[in-house]
């Protein structure tokens, strides 16, 4: 069953997911900075900020090695995805850039808080502009509104503006601000963490009703993706993302928090398993099926035999990485030329 | 502006912002990891200091390569679709090989920048040894990509499509092991001149001159070990170049005539309607004498190539000069430092020479970014050599136009940005002479 084509559609499949948990909690991260609340808003911007320092550049990784798995492994469908979602991609791009400037300049200036106002503000607006842009991109491929005539990619607002991507647009963000305060919850203690745990209640909430509001309007909008999501056995896929949703909102109630954490993870990995179950066979919906946008054999067997040697450096240094900068996150940068 | 000079134009203009910050990111980490280890071997903890120092250059500097190298990874995409389409099968190893050593250097960095107070000193030391090879191997294994361009293989054409791909023989092109190895040599030359002319600097006013010496003398013996490298890995390349992309090389010389006993054309302006150059120093004999090892032997000129298939020298010869000729503007400083330092048997710190290796740090990377365009405007009209011309691969895309303006914005945002932090921080260090901690 599984041939090089779907072993690599796999691949990116899980890059995939692997962006939205580590990336997209960074984004979450930046869109609680923004939406801070109550008497410890500074403390709240103050702990996430700090969390992210350490992580920010590994998270983002993830989205080249998106990038990378799908112009390598199906050159066909990259071209004609970069031709049909050149605008949201380009906000998306300039919003990861934003962000990334803002964070460094925030970061390295080390002026937390607000201290820096315009920089904070870049920051936040990049962190919300950027995973609904991305959220739009992706949710693009199934909408149905892409089409390729005679190799001739449609562009133009209609392929990636429209109802279904929108709200996909949504759902990226929401995705995101679900992520970052149940994180949080596990690295913080006392008032702080009851703050996040809020934040995560309320957020997981939104994204249950997102998710809802969304089945109807897929239907009406993506015919052919809802047919095949609700359908079949991608259904499962959607079974489970609610059971882990209602999970972590119990484990959230009864303060359980790294269990709360689980679930969460569980939750995104469920939601985007069905999402790319319903889009298989195809990377474009009805238009681009994974084996014709898919590079020759020889290049996918290579591809899938340099894997398994990146991932034996990368698994580990990635443990160490979060293993050191465990707990009670810190402004952990001393400044430049401090005599000790 | 037509859309296939926009796309053009902002590729280029990313590639020359993005190299700066990818040449540090691979200098940096190599001084890091030789100043912690100094600090470990010799228990002189200045050593450990200046490298601390380095932490925030450093970091802007990598958090900005990073963002930069994702627009270059997703203007692939963007401005070059059919060029991606065709390729990707081939130079995909690459990226994807590329990216597991930078997902590595970025793991490694963060280690190494956040984690004083979590690791010990040797552990810290050791995060910069992966580092520094990560850098490296990413530099090498991204070249390749760009070797492919240059001496496409391992694939045959079917039918105007690419078929039989051999993935590995692609990733090891005839390009690939010079422009590699001279390409990641001249990052860690660059870097240590950028870092020599800051220290310069500093000795210069008076600050620092303890410390700022040892990093001078370091980052300079970095150079000193690396420039005859530099000249044998280019000779190396000049070889491969005369051998496989006969089209490259006399652009790159301004040979528009080919000829027996060539001459060596140093600097003047190429006139491709005359077929002259204007105002330049010719060495008779030398080109064919490089190029073939034979004073008389015949060079291929501009003319041997069917028209419309060559570079236009005008683009690529006065990049070439440029890019030998900062070599030599770093040469004479590095002989000039260490031959005083021979003589008094320590750090020179004449007012003159400090004022000349100023002058002399940017050309480090200009000598990168020199030698880079010279390889990409060397190989147009064609993007993949003989295969594919750039004019094919743009997107169909309209509106170029103002994804260029969009991102020059970007760019020159993130510019302003950056030199503020910098030039911010420096003159808080300057005013208090010594910056306090904080919280």
């Amino acid at each position: 069953m599984l041939d090089p084509v779907s072993l690599a559609a796999l691949v990116a499949a899980l890059a995939l997911v692997l962006y939205a948990l580590f990336g997209g909690a960074d984004f979450g991260g930046g869109i609680w900075t923004a939406l801070a609340f109550g008497p410890r808003a500074r403390e709240q911007r103050e702990a996430l900020f700090n969390a992210i320092g350490p992580v920010w550049e590994t998270n983002h990784v993830w989205l080249i090695f998106v990038v990378v798995t799908l112009f390598t492994a199906f050159p066909a469908g990259f071209a004609a995805l970069f031709i049909a979602l050149m605008t949201p991609l380009v906000v998306a791009l300039v919003g990861i850039n934003f962000r990334g400037a803002a964070y460094a300049f925030r970061h390295y200036g080390r002026s937390s808080g607000r201290e820096l106002p315009f920089t904070a503000r870049i920051f936040e607006i990049a962190s919300i502009l950027t995973p609904f842009a991305l959220g739009m991109a992706v949710s693009a491929t199934a909408a149905g509104s892409i089409t390729i005539d005679n190799d001739v990619v449609a562009t133009g607002t209609a392929v990636w503006l429209n109802p279904f991507t929108l709200m996909g647009g949504v759902i990226g963000l929401c995705i995101c601000a679900y992520l970052a305060p149940v994180y949080m919850t596990v690295r913080v203690k006392g008032a702080l963490q009851e703050d996040f745990r809020n934040a995560s209640i309320a957020a997981g909430v939104v994204l249950g009703v997102t998710t809802a509001v969304m089945i109807p309007l897929a239907l009406q909008t993506a015919p052919e993706f809802s047919h095949r999501l609700l359908g079949s056995w991608p259904m499962l896929c959607v079974g489970l993302a609610v059971l882990a949703g209602v999970a972590t909102q119990l484990a959230l109630l009864l303060r359980h928090y790294r269990f709360a954490q689980l679930m969460t993870g569980a939750t995104v990995v469920f939601t985007l398993a069905g999402f790319a179950a319903a889009l298989h066979p195809d990377l474009i919906i009805q238009e681009m099926p994974l084996r014709s946008a898919a590079a020759p054999r020889t290049t996918l067997i290579a591809y899938l035999t340099v894997l398994p040697i990146g991932a034996a450096i990368l698994v580990p240094s990635l443990w160490f990485l979060y293993w050191t900068f465990r707990g009670e996150p810190a402004s952990e940068l001393p400044p430049a030329g401090k005599e000790p | 502006m037509d859309k296939l000079v926009a796309a053009r134009a902002l590729m280029g203009v990313s590639f020359v912002f993005h190299i700066i910050y990818a040449t540090l990111g691979i200098g940096l980490p190599f001084l890091l990891m030789l100043a912690e280890g100094l600090a470990l071997k010799t228990g002189d903890e200045s050593w450990h200091r200046i490298a601390r120092r380095w932490v925030l250059p450093a970091g802007v500097v990598f958090a900005i390569g990073a963002v930069s190298g994702t627009i270059l990874s997703f203007e692939l995409g963007l401005l070059w679709p059919r060029f991606m389409a065709f390729s990707g099968a081939m130079i995909g190893l690459a990226f994807s090989m590329e990216g597991f050593a930078f997902f590595t250097e970025a793991i490694f960095l963060s280690l190494y920048f956040y984690g004083e107070r979590r690791l010990s000193r040797r552990g810290l030391f050791l995060c910069t040894i992966p580092l520094t090879l990560a850098a490296a191997i990413s530099a090498i294994f991204v070249i390749s990509a760009n070797g492919w361009m240059n001496s496409p293989s391992g694939f045959r054409m079917v039918n105007g499509t690419p078929s039989d791909v051999l993935p590995l023989r692609a990733f090891a092109n005839e390009a690939w092991p010079h422009e590699a190895l001279h390409g990641t040599l001249a990052a860690y030359v660059a870097t240590s001149f950028a870092v020599a002319g800051y220290y310069a600097a500093l000795i210069l006013k008076g600050r620092d001159t303890v410390e700022g010496k040892k990093a001078l003398a370091l980052s300079l013996a970095v150079a000193a070990v690396i420039a005859p490298l530099m000249l044998v890995t280019g000779d190396w390349a000049a070889d491969s170049v005369a051998k496989y992309q006969k089209a490259k090389l006399a652009a790159m010389e301004a040979h528009f005539k080919t000829s027996a006993a060539a001459p060596l054309v140093i600097g003047g302006w190429p006139d491709p309607e005359t077929r002259q150059v204007l105002y330049a120093v010719r060495i008779p004999k030398l080109l064919s004498l490089l190029a073939q090892d034979d004073p008389n032997a015949v060079v291929q000129g501009l003319d041997a190539f069917p028209q419309g298939t060559t570079p236009d020298p005008r683009l690529v010869h006065p990049f070439f000069d440029l890019m030998v000729g900062s070599f030599f503007i770093m040469t004479i400083g590095l002989g000039w430092f260490w031959w005083l330092h021979w003589r008094r048997k320590a750090v020179p710190d004449q007012p003159r020479l400090l004022k000349y290796l100023i002058f002399a740090s940017p050309f480090g990377i200009i000598a990168l970014e020199s030698g880079w365009l010279v390889t990409e405007f060397g190989r147009q009209p064609w993007v993949v050599q003989g295969y594919l011309r750039t004019s094919q691969s743009v997107t169909p895309n309209s509106g170029m136009v103002a994804v260029f303006t969009t991102f020059v914005i970007v760019y020159l945002c993130l510019t302003a940005g950056m030199l503020k932090l910098l030039l911010r921080h420096r003159g808080r260090y300057e005013a208090g002479g010594k910056e306090v901690g904080h919280a």
